[in-house]
């Protein structure tokens, strides 16, 4: 005979199983929309600090179309090889391992850069190189 | 050395006042003494200025300050170093520039600021030939940059590697090898072909190396040993192959040599290798110590012994301790009391 009480004993768990799983539902919903959300900023951010660097670079290149005696070979050697760098950074796969390295190196060249041309234009939307990305908060 | 055997004292010779706040470091021109022309040395402190010092040839226990190089640091100028021809000198400051001075009939005029740095810069060092200049800093990078006609500066590579503040750059006395020290406990080598610049070697705690932060590191005259200095309260010795280093293949490796522990008790600032073999300790103690290698009984090879200790030669922290280089043994000191010594280390 099928206990008329089993239900009633097992309350709490059925409860709690019941929470859970809603829980659970909601919860997979919220940080779907939440990591949504992060993936559009740190992606808007990447892309804005590659444009950035584009811009530049392509402001610089045009500059030595213009004269290049005013550029010395390095200079020139620095700028394409920056070039390389933002061409390499792959663009459509954020999961790569390489980007973090990739936009490391950008920032150095263009740090190079700048200080050699005298320049003091900063990119603003970047953490300051010296600065644990521990420390920065979202 | 015969010099040792009936004994030494450190005789002072002048104190020398000026600087309104902590004098920080010093550099000998290289050029002076050589030819006859007085002793030069310039002097940086944190009052944001730069004074040049000179010997007057008549009393020879006579400097003054033949200029003061202002209004153009806006904060503590940290570190400063001549370029082997004597002509320019480069300021390090916690502005974050460093500047190129030159002397044009008497006069300092600063002909080129070179930024970049994200913060403090801590030290400047020029190459054997005057070609490059390397400066580090709070910001953990090292920078190298090549000196263009016209006192213009081109930078060559930002080197990252170290994970804590740099505390100073020196350049190896015959190649182009650059050393760093910091407070991530390390000294970095980094060697370069054309303008690739890389960490070649790292000298940490598992290759012998301080346990705290390293201040400064001097080599001797022939450029295969090194003396390091810590928080540790130690001085280390590590040497290379010479042979190897100058045959063209770039770089040698450096190894331990030997650890000089229980001389110092509180940190030690700075450190001098003079070309006769000397080492000079400037320390937190206030005291100024030398030390030499012990030619009694070879163990395992070299190892080193207290010379002389002189206490309290300042009345502050020793910042700075740097040999000149001519021909009496004498040496200039700094101090956080405002104050720049000079000495002569003589026989008795």
């Amino acid at each position: 005979m099928e206990d008329i009480f089993e239900s009633s004993l097992h309350l709490e768990e059925t409860h709690f199983e019941e929470g859970y799983s809603d829980g659970y539902k909601h919860g997979l919903v919220i940080g779907k929309e939440e990591a949504q959300q992060v993936g559009l900023r740190v992606g808007f951010e990447a892309g804005e600090e590659l444009g950035f660097y584009r811009g530049c670079i392509e402001v610089w290149n045009f500059a030595i179309r213009v004269d290049q005696t005013r550029f010395s070979d390095r200079i020139q050697k620095m700028i394409k090889q920056m070039e390389e760098l933002v061409e390499k950074y792959p663009v459509f796969d954020p999961e790569s391992e390489s980007v973090q390295e990739l936009m490391e190196a950008l920032r150095l060249k263009f740090r190079a850069i700048s200080a050699t041309l005298g320049m003091k234009l900063e990119y603003n939307g970047y953490p300051k190189m010296g600065q644990d990305p521990k420390e920065m908060g979202f | 050395m015969e010099l040792y055997e009936g004994g030494c004292e450190l005789k002072l010779l002048e104190t020398l006042e000026g600087h309104s706040d902590r004098v920080w470091s010093l550099a000998w021109n290289p050029v002076t003494a050589a030819a006859g022309t007085p002793l030069v040395f310039a002097s940086c402190s944190g009052d944001k200025t730069v004074r040049i010092w000179e010997n007057t040839p008549s009393h020879s226990a006579s400097w003054t300050c033949k200029a003061v190089l202002e209004d153009t640091h806006t904060r503590t100028v940290r570190s400063c170093a001549w370029s082997p021809s004597g002509k320019l000198l480069a300021t390090a400051s916690f502005d974050a520039t460093t500047a190129i001075w030159e002397n044009v009939g008497g006069d300092y005029e600063c002909v080129s600021t070179l930024e970049g740095h994200e913060n403090e810069v801590k030290s400047v060092s020029w190459n054997a030939s005057g070609t490059l200049l390397a400066t580090c800093g709070r910001d953990k990078s090292v920078w190298i940059w090549e000196l263009q006609p016209g006192n213009e500066f081109e930078c060559v590579s930002v080197l990252q590697g170290h994970t804590q503040d740099v505390k100073m750059v020196q350049w190896h006395p015959s190649t182009d090898v650059l050393f760093s020290c910091s407070y991530d406990n390390t000294i970095k080598v980094w060697a370069g072909d054309d303008d690739d610049w890389q960490c070649v070697q790292t000298l940490g705690e598992p290759n012998s190396g301080h346990s705290s932060t390293v201040w400064a590191l001097s080599f001797n005259a022939s450029g295969d040993k090194m003396v390091t200095c810590s928080d540790d309260l130690t001085l280390k010795i590590w040497e290379t192959d010479n042979i190897q280093m100058h045959s063209g293949d770039g770089y040698a490796p450096w190894r331990h040599l030997c650890t000089l522990t229980g001389y110092h008790d509180r940190s030690i600032f700075s450190v001098h290798w003079s070309s006769e073999g000397i080492i000079a300790s400037g320390a937190a103690d206030d005291a100024i110590r030398f030390f030499v290698e012990n030619r009694d009984g070879l163990v395992d090879g070299p190892t080193y012994k207290l010379l002389l200790k002189k206490e309290k030669a300042h009345d502050m922290d020793i910042n700075s301790i740097q040999w000149s280089s001519g021909e009496k043994r004498l040496l200039a000191s700094a101090s956080d009391d405002g104050t720049i010594k000079i000495w002569e280390l003589a026989s008795l």
